[in-house]
This record gives structure tokens, sequence and C-alpha cells, in this order.
């Protein structure tokens, strides 16, 4: 009797482990199945499967951008602008006739340094980096305007240009190669090298960290700065599929990007922004809005529901926790 | 783990909820049109939207409308949602074409007819309705230039990255080097959504920056949300001395106009006209028919306190 008693209360354990562990995951699963169940013909195809992948990229490489960020535990709200900055000044390069390399470079290393500046002010002075990225924002909005005169840029743009946003490789889109390449780089950087070891410590405790002799002020600052460099490249990327960059492009991508990292935060057992978290995160408000859209679902119930999820996956990662 | 169960179930339920409510199902024969834009919160899209919506349920099509809040880069993903599930044809509404290239080439390539209310017309699509924009503009700022007699100074709130409003801006343009005596103060882009409470802030800032009589004559609007936001925030201050001018003919805007506001005039585009151009353009479509022209006009009309 003891030992049956025993061998039901571990298997119990054990799946509410899991279900803890990975609810995210399994919901991202479930969704996939009702959707795929609901609608085979348009849903549950390869050229769809593809089509999300594509989607999603620029959700997944600005929210890793959001994930960096958030692993010092500090929020930049301007990477939609710098999303949007990116696209612009990309557009310009190439519409300009500059060299295309040129084009997708500058835009990220524009970014570094205004990431570096917002990381560098919230560091220095000690000031909410809400407040800091929120004015950095304001400005780079009204500057992306005044390089715009408030137009979509989009003629004189080559064909060149669109190369990366529109083309494919055995017929898997360069965006979610790129978005691949992306994911798994700073996977690497995140949770393989010092220096993402360094940023999840000072996330975790900047006291303690300090007090260990960290450099807390420059890896934040290079936190900001790659988050705002990812933003960037998001911009470019958008601006390449769009063949055109308007003033605003980038704008909607922030809160998607920072829902994608909490949805992420629930993912894989870490309760912390991880970058494949994210990458499900992302997924999931992909697939979410791919499939909606394909059941005529109307947009306003779409928001309802996204919202919705996350909450309930945010109250899933307080279960989790809990249960350490 | 209850707790969570219940939650990951409360996920499911929602999602499924939702995808029934979907209504997927079209009849047999029926056509499904997917009806688009950024800007459905703006009143004159909203306009159109719901005329293309009317005329869509006459014609026995079925109407799916997509909103993606001023997202562009979400209004092609959705475009490309909406092809993926096969429909039968796309309206695009109050939208730049030139940002969805990509995806109205997809389009073309599976036959499925791309159409544009108020939008623009580019290669691939099928054709677009919209009022003449220039002519519009020329309607309003002439009547503009003549009411305060060609001279003044002239604040304009625009909002160039649409293009209706573009070819607008650009005959402002072309009015002001052709009057001299006509000087603008500024020129200020409007915030999109929200333009009615943009341009009020932005008009109260310039009165309080311009408080001498004369200092600003008139404030032309590319649309005429904005020339609400500026004649509320003109009222407001007290100031008889500016007068404003608006193009698009919504309600509020007439309403204003009618009462005697500083909102003197505007232009009435003719929204529910254009929807029907696109209904009919696109029953001839449907019918295996060529279209009767890839950029046709609903036209306008000036309305002013005396007329209209």
């Amino acid at each position: 009797m003891e030992t049956t008693k025993i061998t039901k209360s571990s298997s119990s354990i054990e799946w509410g482990k899991i279900f803890r562990s990975y609810g995210t995951v399994i919901a991202g699963v479930i969704i996939t199945i009702i959707f795929s169940v609901l609608n085979p013909d348009s849903f549950a195809t390869l050229d769809n499967a593809i089509n999300i992948s594509r989607q999603i990229s620029f959700l997944v490489i600005i929210g890793i951008g959001a994930t960096i960020v958030m692993s010092v535990s500090e929020f930049d709200l301007s990477i939609g602008a710098i999303a949007s900055l990116g696209g612009v000044i990309a557009a310009k390069i190439a519409a300009s006739g500059g060299p295309i390399w040129i084009a997708f470079l500058a835009p990220v290393l524009v970014a570094l340094v205004v990431g570096f500046i917002n990381g560098w002010i919230v560091t220095q002075f000690r000031v909410l980096s809400f407040i800091t990225t929120l004015a950095m924002s304001t400005i780079l909005g009204g500057f992306t305007f005044w390089l715009t005169g408030g137009a979509t840029i989009f003629e004189n743009i080559p064909d060149s240009f669109r190369l990366v946003g529109q083309k494919s490789l055995l017929g898997i889109p360069l965006l979610s190669i790129v978005m691949l390449l992306i994911t798994i780089l700073f996977w690497y950087v995140m949770t393989q090298t010092a220096f993402g070891r360094r940023l999840y410590a000072i996330g975790g405790n900047e006291s303690a960290s300090r007090i260990a002799g960290l450099r807390v002020k420059w890896n934040k600052n290079a936190a900001f700065a790659l988050g705002a460099a990812l933003a960037a490249l998001t911009g470019v990327l958008m601006a390449s599929r769009l063949g055109s960059a308007h003033p605003t492009a980038g704008n909607g991508l922030f809160l998607q990007a920072y829902a994608a990292a909490y949805l992420g935060m629930t993912s894989f057992k870490e309760g912390v922004p991880n970058i494949w978290g994210t990458f499900v995160g992302a997924a999931i408000i992909g697939i979410l809005a791919n499939g909606l859209t394909i059941m005529q679902v109307p947009t306003f119930m779409q928001d309802v529901i996204t919202g919705l999820i996350v909450i309930a996956a945010v109250i899933m990662q307080k279960f989790g926790r809990g249960s350490r | 783990m209850k707790k969570a169960v219940s939650v990951l179930l409360s996920i499911i339920f929602i999602i499924s909820l939702a995808a029934c409510s979907g209504g997927n199902s079209s009849k047999d024969g029926e056509k499904n049109v997917s009806i688009m834009t950024p800007f459905l919160s703006s009143v004159t899209t909203n306009e159109m939207v719901e005329a293309l919506k009317k005329q869509a349920a006459d014609h026995g099509w079925k109407a799916n409308v997509i909103d993606t809040k001023g997202d562009v880069g979400q209004l092609a993903s959705r475009m490309e949602d909406v092809i993926a599930s096969k429909t039968d044809a796309i309206i695009i509404v109050s939208t730049d074409p030139n940002q969805l290239k990509a995806q109205i080439q997809s389009a073309k390539e599976k036959n499925i007819p791309v159409m544009g209310c108020d939008a623009g017309y580019i290669e691939g699509m099928t054709m677009n309705a919209t009022s003449d924009n220039t002519e519009m503009s020329k309607m309003i700022t002439t009547h503009l230039f003549d009411t305060i007699g060609k001279k003044g100074n002239l604040v304009a709130l625009t909002y160039r990255a649409h293009p209706g409003v573009l070819k607008r801006t650009l005959f402002l343009d072309q009015m002001l080097s052709e009057n001299a005596d006509v000087k603008k103060v500024t020129e200020m882009q409007v915030e999109v959504p929200g333009p009615i409470e943009s341009a009020r802030k932005q008009m109260e800032s310039l009165l309080l920056a311009n408080k001498e009589p004369g200092s600003i004559t008139a404030v032309w609007t590319g649309w005429d949300e904005p020339a609400i936001g500026a004649a509320q925030a003109i009222e407001a201050s007290g100031r008889k001395d500016i007068v404003v001018i608006g193009i698009d003919g919504n309600s509020q805007a007439v309403e204003m106009i009618k009462k005697g506001s500083p909102l003197i005039a505007t232009v009435k585009q003719n929204f529910p006209g254009m929807a029907e151009i696109v209904a009919q353009q696109l029953d001839l479509v449907f019918q295996g028919k060529a279209v009767e022209g890839t950029e046709l006009y609903a036209p306008a009309s000036l309305i002013t306190k005396d007329q209209g």
C-alpha cells in the first residue's frame, strides 16, 4: 500500500513540475493544434508555417533586445522609436545610392551609441530607465520625423536593399534564417559566456554584484547598447521587407516585444528573461495573430485574447515561482 | 497545480471560443472580402469601412475587417495571413500601398485582386477609388486664401506620411509659393492616432507663442480632425482673429462650421461614393470583367456656414 502511495505522489509532482516549467510551451502547442484542427487547409500548411516564421522574425529580434535589457532588471521604452529610426536611416542611405552593407550597418552603429547613452544616463545619474528611455523615445521620434518630413521613404530604393527582407534560400525566408542565427548567437552569449552570466548576476542582485567586483555600470551600458542595436536591426529588416520606411513603422513593436519577453519568462522554467523563452513568446503572439486572422476573428477580439494570454502567463509564472 | 491547470484551460477555452466566433465558414459560393486598414479609429476611415461593409452585404459578400492600429508592419503580416487563407479580394483603406508592395505582388500572383479605397494606386493593384486630393486642396486653399485676402500668417497642421494628405499639402506649398504675402508661421506634423488631441495641444502652444493679434491669421489643416482640435484651442483662448479650414467633411466638423466656430470651411469627400465605386469595380472583377480605370474619383464639394 505504502509503495503505491509514494509512486502516485511522485508521479503527480512530476506532472506539476513539467506543467509549471513548460506551461507556456504547452499552451503554444495546444494553440497550434486548435488552429490546425479548425483550419487544416489554410493554417496547417507548410506555406503558412514559413509565413509565420517570417512574420515573427521582427518580434523575435527586437524581443531579444528587450530581454537583454530586462536581464539587468531595466526597461528600454525607446526600442520602438529606435526601430523606426533604424529603418529610416537604412532606407535613406539605400535610396541615395549608398552601399547596401552601409545601409544595414550604419543604423546598428547609431543605435549602439543611442543605447549606450541611455545606459550611461541611467547608471551615471541613477535615473529610472522608464523615464530616460521614454524621453529618448520622444527625441528619436522627433528626429525621425525631421529626417523624413513625416513622409514614407520608398522612392529609389534598389532591389538589392529588399533582398534580405523579401528573398528566400532553399524555400526558407532569409528573414527567418537571420532570426534563427541571432537567437542562437544571443542564447550562446547570455548563457555560455562570462558576459551573459554577469548580466544575469547584476539583474539578480545589483548590490551584491557590485560588492563582488563586477563593473555594473559598464555591463548595464552594454546591455542597453545591445538592446538598441537589435531594435535598429529590426527596423532595417522591416524596411527591407516592406521596401519602404515609415517614420513610425517600429513604434508598435515595443509593447509586443515586452509581451513576448514576459511570456518567455514563463517558458523553460527559468522564471527570468531568457532568449529561447522570448522566441517562444514571440512565436505564440505570431501564431495567435496569424491563426485568428485566418479564422476571421475581429481584430479587437485578437487584442483581448493576446492581452488575456499575457496575464494568464504571468499568473502561471507566479505559481511556478511559488513552487520553488 | 490545480490553479495552473485552470489558467491553461482558460487560455484554451478563450481561444476556442474566439475561433468559433470567427465565423470562418462561408456559404457555398459566397465571396470573402478582406477590408484592411491601420487607421480604423479615424472617423473618415471608419466611415469608409462601414460603407464598404454595407456594400459587401448588399452584394452578398462576407466582409472581414482587419485593423492594425497605426502599425503598417502588422498590416503587411495580416495581409499575408488573408492571402494564405485564400480570401477572394483585399480592399486596403487609407493606406499607402507603397508600404505593401511585396504583399500586393504576392496577392497578384495568387489571383487575389487588391483594391484601394482612398489609398493610392501602384502596379499590382486592381484599382483605387479616392477623391482628387489636389483638386480638393485647390478648392479649400483657394477659399482660405480668398477669405484672408491673400495676406497673413498661416499655420499648417498636416501629416505628410499619408499619400492623400501629402498631395493636399503639396498643393498648399504651391499656393504659398505663388502668394508671397501669405507667410507660413510653421508646419507641424499631427500625431496619428489621436489627431484631434494632438492638434489641439499643438495649437494651444502656438497660440501662447503668438499672442499678438494678427500673428496667426489662418490655420490650414490636412484633414478635418486636426481642424477640429485647432478650432477648439482657438475658441478656448477667446481669439476671434483666426480662421481654420479642414478637408473631408466629417459630421463633427460640419456641425462646428454651421455653429460659427473658427472652423469656417471644409471639403466634403464622398466616402460612401468611394466605397460604392470600389464595390462596383470589384463586382466587375468577380464577373471576370475588366475594371473601368485604375484610379477613379468620387466628386467632392465645398462646405461653408452658408453653403453645402
